[in-house]
């Protein structure tokens, strides 16, 4: 009987494997080799000469700040606004469901379309937001164009479109909770606050770990944004690893090196993740 | 009688069907080049029935606009008939297939009636690659008001700024383009040239034997970058005296064209490096230097006339289309004097024919001729290796961190050196000996 | 709060629909000049384009239906399959698809792009629904496994019982009461499809074929001074309204499907 079932399994996870594994241990091989423009895209072995490239490019390093102070601020404020929301929308009140409808519009869009409005909205000096510092008798602001700031607007844009799906899964785990606890704290006099840093955190802890690796993982990764926002600009301030690695691969066409990147950008995805599990379970022994 | 009326019309119809339709010749430009060039293209297409020029308008960005032709070209989809190519973009597509020659229609000897500076970059290997329209040179723009003779040499440069400056007479003495961008690296090219180093050194020949397997080799690159020679750490150590000396703004690494020339307009620097766009927009500003300025030559070589970085743009065809013959007329009419000539007179655009240099009508018309034809005697190129783009990042970075941080050209040029030897050799595989 | 919320939620949005209706020549006028003008010369030039706006949109809904049957006809078998297992197995494939639900689909698109060179997968928006079913499954079979852990094993053991076999038991009791998750599956998986932008943009390159988010970074790529932002603000409006209505209509099955992936997950 368990045989059968193990079968069924078997034409998805094949699919699978095939292509979430295959591409890592092709980008293995080929980060190995010479394969640009200059080899007719044929491999070349070149010994490791991709690796020690990639240890000194000045360009990857910069790029690899760049998005990671990206993801961790957009992840850090989204845990903030998306619990916030969740909390929200978990009171009961008239107009609830139509309320959360309304917050998961931002993450119903394609991140392209909405990023040509943000375009628009931070556009100096004409869009809304600097006609409305001018108008105050302000000077405008060149959010897009400004490189030491750029980011923290790309940011913006980013909090904007998926803090609804992080409030979403916290929304869950608040309403996992059993009320009858709720209930018995509050009788005993505990604050809302201290309700919700003793009872709710920590039972909600699954929750923003499967968030929190979410969207680490998505925010690393980010491309569409900064492709269509910023364009890697102003003066490569916002330029992310992935958008490096496509650059690479289709404007260099230097697939090797662009492989190269992109094995590095996901081992620093793996470091990361795997850091915070272990965060999480050095934290939990400690306070049992 | 309806009989009658019936059959004219089927013999009108029989006629319009009999005429051959247009062919349509798509060209791929970025958006500026094509608003530039939409009066004559479609005067073109008035004047004749038979080809039909459908000009797309690419991103703006040329490197953008060579990412839409280079995704499709990479699914084996031709989407174009002719695009424009920058000079430092050809030997990327040549290396990649994806281009027609063009010698067929022609002739080898097309360019012998160019100046010498359009000549280059457009074949290699016995064959053509594109058909240049405008050569743009770097040239050096300089304050007939302050100075009887402009600078030959960055010695001169140097102790005539000096003098100027310390007369109180100009707020600085030399403004370029030092930001992080490829403009500065048309800037260390030149200064590499006027103090005899070299970026690039080309290997003999490749070979056309693998001696491993005895079959035909892959391609690989057979040059070499040579920053780290003495004559091109004296180059960086005179772009970073400029600036520590105070002849060039330290705001100078935050510089791209435009606000190099706000402040030469605004007549605070006595010496400009620029391109000849700038001399039109001087007028079109209404700065007050507008007659007070002259062009020349950048510096060089004691006794030798500098090189200025070549940037010129032509047109490509595209392997793989369905119109190669009717494509070819249309790149030789966009290559063509007439096409050229009111190039020139409208946006300004340099021209690559000798006759157009020597027309006096043109001469008359656009006054930066004779200085360009002069500059475009012996210009300087920039390294034609596919992997150009990533070595010119790895130069713009080194460069524009020694500016921002006031020193050390040794180091940056060493590092800039080292970084390019592992381009080349995690792109093209082991690099070969060089002699 | 509630009304900070809904500001922030839907004052972009609505912004952008302002500014489709505005000429270009209000766009740039110095903050409070004139008083409104409305044209609708944005959506005329949209929807006049070469190729028109709604070719992105059928476009986007072929690849997208096409993607949701596939992954539903391979997730459903998975999730039950998965969902019968005990022990490390079960744990060691629930873990393995959380982390392929993860990953950041961007670091495929260079093998996903050689794979379309070498065996001509280019251009055709059905071959496209193949990786992009691929990368729906790990979602769409963690959502389904839920929904079939719900299902009292009594119901089934009945169906057995009376003599019907797995597809019969699949078709006639089991699916029939998933209806909502798979409803919240589709719905998901169809989103997704729609959003998705690298390996649209490395495997379709002819302009007529283009998906949604490609054609709207392609617009947005070609223009010098005058950026025409009205236009974008109708491409935008125009962009983001079918999903919309797709949301609002169904929301409660997405919310759904996501809860309970993540409680039982």
């Amino acid at each position: 009987m368990s045989g059968i079932n193990a079968l069924l399994m078997l034409p998805a996870l094949l699919l699978l494997a095939a292509t979430f594994l295959l591409p890592m241990v092709r980008y293995a091989w080929m980060s190995g080799h010479a394969s640009s423009v200059v080899t007719g895209l044929m491999a070349i072995p070149n010994g490791g000469a991709n690796w020690q490239r990639l240890l000194q490019d000045a360009r990857f390093w910069q790029d690899a700040f760049q998005t990671l102070r990206f993801a961790i601020t957009s992840v850090g404020l989204e845990l903030v606004l998306g619990l916030s929301i969740a909390l929200l929308l978990h009171q009961p009140r008239r107009g609830r469901g139509l309320l959360r409808a309304i917050t998961l519009l931002p993450w119903a869009l394609p991140t392209t379309v909405m990023a040509l409005g943000w375009r628009w909205i931070l556009n100096d000096p004409h869009g809304p937001i600097n006609a409305l510092i001018i108008r105050l008798g302000g000077d405008s602001y060149g959010f897009l164009i400004t490189p030491s700031t750029t980011w923290l607007f790309t940011v913006l844009a980013d909090v904007w479109k998926t803090t609804p799906f992080v409030a979403l899964l916290l929304l869950a785990g608040l309403q996992s909770i059993p009320t009858d606890m709720v209930e018995a704290l509050t009788l005993e006099g505990a604050s809302r606050w201290q309700i919700l840093r003793r009872l709710t955190l920590p039972l909600l802890m699954p929750f923003i770990t499967l968030a929190l690796l979410f969207r680490l993982a998505q925010a690393l990764g980010v491309f569409d944004l900064i492709q269509i926002l910023t364009r890697g600009g102003p003066a490569g301030s916002t330029e992310s690893l992935a958008f490096y690695a496509y650059l690479n691969a289709m404007r260099f066409l230097d697939f090797g090196y662009s492989a190269t990147v992109m094995l590095a950008t996901f081992a620093l995805l793996v470091l990361l993740s795997l850091g915070w599990i272990l965060l999480q379970r050095v934290g939990s022994r400690r306070t049992a | 009688m309806g009989l009658l009326l019936a059959l004219l019309i089927a013999c009108l119809v029989a006629v319009a069907r009999a005429q051959p339709r247009p062919v349509p010749i798509r060209v791929l430009m970025p958006a500026s080049f094509a608003d530039a060039t939409a009066e004559q293209v479609r005067d073109f297409n008035q004047s004749q029935g038979r080809l039909r020029i459908k000009v797309a308008r690419g991103p703006v960005d040329t490197d953008a606009m060579a990412d839409l032709a280079i995704s499709s070209l990479l699914l084996g989809d031709t989407p174009y008939d002719a695009m424009l190519v920058d000079i430092s973009q050809l030997t990327k597509f040549v290396a990649a297939d994806w281009l027609e020659p063009l010698e067929g229609w022609f002739g080898n000897d097309y360019f012998e009636a160019m100046v010498p500076g359009a000549r280059l970059g457009n074949a290699s290997d016995g064959h053509i690659w594109r058909l240049p329209f405008t050569a743009d040179i770097g040239l050096l723009y300089w304050r007939t008001d302050l100075m009887e003779q402009p600078p030959q040499t960055p010695e001169q440069l140097v102790v005539m700024s000096r003098d100027l400056q310390r007369q109180g007479k100009v707020r600085w003495g030399y403004i370029w383009q030092g930001r992080q961008y490829e403009g500065l690296s048309c800037v260390v090219l030149e200064t590499l040239d006027a103090f005899g180093a070299r970026w690039w050194r080309p290997a003999a020949t490749a070979p056309a034997v693998d001696p491993a397997t005895g079959g035909a080799a892959a391609m690989r690159e057979t040059g070499s970058t040579q920053l780290d020679s003495p004559a091109a750490e004296r180059a960086a150590a005179w772009l970073d005296k400029l600036v520590t000396t105070g002849i060039t703004p330290e705001a100078v690494a935050n510089y791209a064209e435009a606000e190099a020339l706000g402040t030469f307009a605004a007549g605070d620097a006595a010496l400009m490096r620029n391109w000849p766009y700038a001399w039109r927009e001087l007028e079109r500003m209404g700065s007050p230097v507008v007659g007070k300025v002259g062009v020349t030559t950048v510096v060089g070589r004691p006794g030798q006339q500098g090189s200025g970085t070549l940037g010129s743009w032509g047109l490509s065809m595209l392997a793989g289309g369905p119109h190669p013959t009717e494509t070819a007329e249309v790149i030789r009419w966009f290559s063509g004097p007439e096409f050229q000539r009111r190039m020139a007179v409208s946006a300004g655009y340099p021209p690559t024919w000798e006759s157009l240099y020597e027309d006096e009508e043109l001469r008359r018309q656009v006054p930066l001729l004779a200085v360009e034809r002069q500059a475009l005697q012996n210009p300087v190129e920039r390294p034609p290796t596919p992997l150009y783009a990533q070595l010119s990042d790895v130069v713009q970075r080194q460069v524009n961190g020694m500016l921002t941080r006031h020193g050390d050209p040794g180091t940056s040029m060493a590092r800039a050196q080292r970084q390019s030897e592992l381009v080349l050799r995690s792109a093209a595989g082991t690099p070969q000996e060089v002699p | 709060m509630r009304a900070l919320l809904l500001i922030w939620s839907l004052a972009p949005l609505l912004w952008q629909l302002y500014t489709s209706f505005q000429p270009p020549e209000a766009l740039v006028a110095p903050a409070g000049a004139a008083a409104a003008q409305w044209t609708l010369e944005n959506y005329r030039q949209i929807l006049a384009g070469d190729p028109p706006f709604w070719r992105y949109l059928l476009n986007s809904t072929v690849v997208g239906a096409a993607t949701t049957v596939l992954t539903l006809l391979m997730a459903v078998p998975c999730a039950y399959g998965l969902q019968r297992q005990r022990g490390a197995l079960r744990l060691g494939v629930t873990l393995a698809l959380l982390a392929a639900a993860l990953f950041p689909i961007v670091l495929l698109f260079l093998a996903l792009l050689e794979l379309a060179r070498a065996l001509g997968l280019a251009n055709n928006l059905l071959a496209l629904s193949l990786p992009y079913t691929a990368l729906s499954l790990p979602l769409a079979v963690l959502v389904l496994r839920a929904a079939f852990a719900e299902m009292p094993q009594e119901l089934e053991d009945a169906a057995c019982l009376e003599g019907l076999n797995l597809p019969q038991r699949l078709r006639f009791v089991l699916l029939p009461l998933m209806t909502p998750a798979i409803a919240s599956t589709a719905i998901l998986v169809f989103l997704l499809s729609w959003n998705e932008y690298p390996i649209a943009l490395t495997w379709i390159s002819r302009s007529e074929l283009l998906t949604l988010p490609i054609a709207m970074a392609r617009i947005s790529g070609s223009s010098l001074y005058s950026i025409p932002y009205g236009a974008y603000a109708a491409a935008t409006v125009l962009g983001s309204v079918p999903l919309l209505l797709l949301v609002l209509v169904f929301q409660r099955s997405i919310v759904a499907g996501l809860t309970q992936g993540a409680v039982k997950g």
